[in-house]
């Protein structure tokens, strides 16, 4: 192999300790893919940080744009005195808190009874099962949002079934407009208890925290947001399912053998032995969902839009309808926000679930 | 033998200087432009071609290639940012502003044939700073669609002012049929804004003028069809567009601009309708233009070249030829007549050119149209008001306009 780096040994040659040899080795196996790390990802990824601390609006070459500080972060944080980019922001950090707090729990939860179902012995077709859970995940998330689109379209499949069941019950089902409601779920939930917005007390609808009321902050996903939570975790549990399907595969039979000489039952060993053997896996699963649902971007992008009434923007939305509107440098600097936020969020987690990981 | 041989290699030295020099001679005076748009059509995207190949043949020092391609403000965006923009492309007077700022495009009005032909509103959409950039190579404007066999059903005549739309809409809203639909979305609106004497913000966009009483009538009429049961929107009807809603008889009129008409014949041929001016509001007639110029770049190779192309395709000639298919409106008020003759049914679209308003703002704009949907929305919902909307609009937009 080719030892490159030049000196002169005692032979002439040129001699690198066992040690060095086995470095520049390693560096050149690593080479090929560090080169295209760089290009690809670290380079784009300073230009636009870069990016962020001037008004370039996307129509020019970047390098005659205006460098202007942290305007953009104070315009974000609204530390400038201004609202409009603020509110915004924070409208988005609250429909992507939501969209959040939805998916990751119950695509996990799911995922987890769908590995440990198809991971059973006695199952039948169980490769069938394996490919029908994981077959929406290698699917393009564009075209499976265009099918949701007819789906919850208002005289879709959906408010078909619900329909026909509803009739079946006897019941009254009036249409969902799946696709076009901007109202919170929670608010819909208050409303039962006959809690509206004429309803809620002035503490609630009168104090207004980063651009929205109290009561704006409790809404709740808005119904539109629901059914692409929904697709959301349609698509994702088959990813995450194989990656449990794995994990549990590398649990050892024998614990469950002696917690079954012990006497324990199938649900105490699935509580006791799976659910902490998984640990590792379940860090990565919540990970890369966490990642996953800050990032949303595709489903909104066809079939929402951010709309109805802002209540399906998210912070990937808001960046990318920066750059698209000739406001390039406000939307990177938006990025380089929810990038920070992305790794907070990893770091707690990490100290939440990840600390027995190192065992 | 060697005298013949020699014969040959001279020969055949002089007919390979005479094949190298030709070519070479001509290369050196062919220009060769990229025409870049976006893809409509079938049908257009093949006119298109024709007229540029027909140009091609007929200047063959001038040889255009024409570049169709998806997602069509991305790839803009990034061949101007690289610096390397193409020699003609599309320029949707939404976006016009937004380059002139930039300075990516060249103003190339004094260059153009008889430039006074044009609509002056189109015109108008397309100069900054005083200066004509781009000649506007067509148009669309929203107008009143109606079922006419709902109308001539109920004995109603095509409404002509807001009140006769509205007693229209309430009339016909009957066995699952609705009289209107309507989207909430501003690039409709707007014109019922205009139509009550309304105004976004003032000339110079220093500050919003949207909180006033006329915008208050617009907001209110508008929305208070939906909330009245006469209206309902795309969504509602479970279906993707304004126009879709009309095709399939959902609703008894809808306002779209002239592209619903090749959409309506194409997927509902039996549907009996016509299309009749926008009713005029408190203060006359108003409607929306929507048009799209062709650019050349500020950093243009070969400025001469493509302005000359330019000057084809939006001139009489090339202007005909493109607007004979009867889907994009003539920009140039001469050529007018002898379009109608061929498509009158689409006369009210072409009389909108009169009066219409251009779908212009300023850079940065774009948070407040978000706004105004949003709040147009949130009043058809019921958790806003006409008045609290308006004020929320004018709070965003002049903070946009202030930062600007």
């Amino acid at each position: 192999m080719a030892v490159a780096a030049p000196s002169v040994g005692k032979r002439g040659g040129f001699q690198l300790s066992a040690k060095g040899q086995e470095n520049v080795a390693g560096f050149l196996f690593i080479l090929p893919a560090l080169i295209i790390i760089v290009i690809f990802i670290f380079l784009p990824l300073l230009s636009a940080f870069l990016i962020s601390f001037t008004n370039w609006n996307g129509l020019q070459p970047p390098a005659e744009a205006q460098n202007v500080g942290l305007r953009n972060y104070e315009r974000i944080f609204g530390l400038d005195g201004t609202t409009v980019v603020r509110d915004e922001f924070f409208v988005a950090i609250k429909n992507t808190f939501y969209y959040t707090l939805g998916v990751v729990p119950t695509q996990t939860a799911l995922a987890l009874i769908l590995a440990f179902i198809v991971n059973q012995q006695f199952l039948r077709f169980r490769g069938f099962f394996r490919v029908a859970f994981y077959f929406p995940s290698i699917t393009s998330s564009i075209v499976i949002a265009t099918i949701f689109l007819w789906l919850f379209n208002r005289n879709g499949v959906i408010n078909g079934v619900i329909g026909g069941v509803a009739s079946a019950l006897g019941l009254n089902y009036t249409p969902v407009t799946w696709l076009n409601d901007a109202n919170g779920i929670i608010h819909n939930f208050l409303r039962l208890f006959g809690l509206t917005a004429r309803t809620a007390p002035a503490w609630m609808t009168e104090t207004n925290i980063l651009g929205q009321s109290i009561w704006q902050w409790i809404s709740g996903p808005s119904v539109t947001m629901l059914a692409i939570m929904l697709l959301a975790i349609w698509t994702t549990t088959g990813t995450m399912m194989l990656i449990f399907l794995a994990a549990l595969q590398d649990i050892p039979r024998q614990l469950y053998e002696a917690a079954s000489v012990d006497g324990a039952t199938r649900l105490q060993q699935f509580f006791l032995i799976t659910v902490p053997m998984l640990r590792p896996a379940t860090f990565f699963v919540l990970t890369i969902g966490l990642i996953g649902c800050f990032q949303v971007f595709d489903q909104i992008y066809v079939i929402s839009q951010g709309n109805p009434a802002g209540t399906t923007k998210t912070i990937a939305w808001i960046v990318f309808r920066n750059l698209r509107d000739s406001q390039a440098g406000l939307g990177a600097a938006l990025a380089f926000v929810l990038f920070v936020i992305i790794a907070i969020f990893t770091i707690f987690q990490r100290r939440l679930v990840g600390k027995t990981v190192q065992q | 033998m060697k005298k013949s041989l020699r014969f040959l290699a001279l020969a055949t030295a002089l007919a390979l200087i005479a094949v190298a020099l030709a070519p070479s001679a001509q290369a050196a005076q062919t220009v060769n432009l990229v025409l870049m748009g976006w893809s409509s059509s079938p049908s257009e995207n093949e006119r298109l071609q024709k007229i540029v190949d027909d140009w091609n043949a007929a200047n063959p020092d001038i040889q255009v290639t024409l570049n169709q391609v998806p997602d069509y403000d991305t790839t803009l965006q990034k061949a101007l940012a690289s610096g390397e923009p193409p020699d003609v492309f599309y320029v949707d007077s939404f976006r016009f502003l937004d380059l002139v700022r930039a300075d990516a495009l060249m103003p190339i009005g004094d260059r153009l044939t008889d430039i006074d032909d044009f609509y002056p509103a189109l015109r108008n959409a397309f100069t900054a700073n005083g200066q004509f950039y781009c000649p506007p190579k067509d148009f669309s404007t929203l107008a009143l669609q109606i079922n006419t066999e709902m109308f001539e059903a109920a004995g109603l005549s095509a409404p002509t002012t807001w009140e006769e739309m509205r007693a229209a809409a309430e009339k016909l809203t009957k066995d699952g049929v609705f009289g209107v639909v309507v989207p909430a979305d501003f690039a409709r609106w707007i014109a019922f804004l205009y139509g009550a004497g309304g105004s976004v913000t003032d000339d110079e966009f220093t500050k919003m003028t949207i909180n006033s009483p006329e915008a208050e009538a617009a907001l209110k009429f508008y929305t208070d069809l939906y909330l009245d049961g006469f209206a309902k929107t795309p969504a509602d009807l479970g279906v993707g567009w304004p126009g879709e809603a009309f095709g399939k008889g959902l609703v008894a009129m809808a306002f779209e601009g002239n592209w619903v008409e090749p959409y309506l014949k194409d997927q509902f041929p039996d549907l009996k309708y016509k299309a009749v001016e926008l009713p005029a509001g408190p203060a006359g007639k108003a409607t929306m233009a929507f048009t799209v110029c062709y650019g050349v770049p500020k950093k243009a190779k070969n400025p001469d070249a493509a302005i000359k192309f330019v000057d084809y395709l939006t001139g009489a000639e090339g202007m005909k030829a493109w607007t004979d298919l009867g889907l994009a409106m003539p920009t140039r008020a001469s050529l007018r007549k002898g379009w109608l003759e061929k498509f009158p049914n689409l006369e009210p679209y072409l009389n909108g050119a009169e009066y219409a308003r251009k779908w212009q703002f300023v850079p940065g704009f774009q948070a407040v149209l978000d706004k105004v949907n949003e709040q147009l929305s949130l009043v058809m919902s019921g958790n806003q008001t006409v008045k609290g909307a308006l004020a929320e609009i004018e709070r965003v937009g002049n903070e946009v306009l202030a930062s600007r």
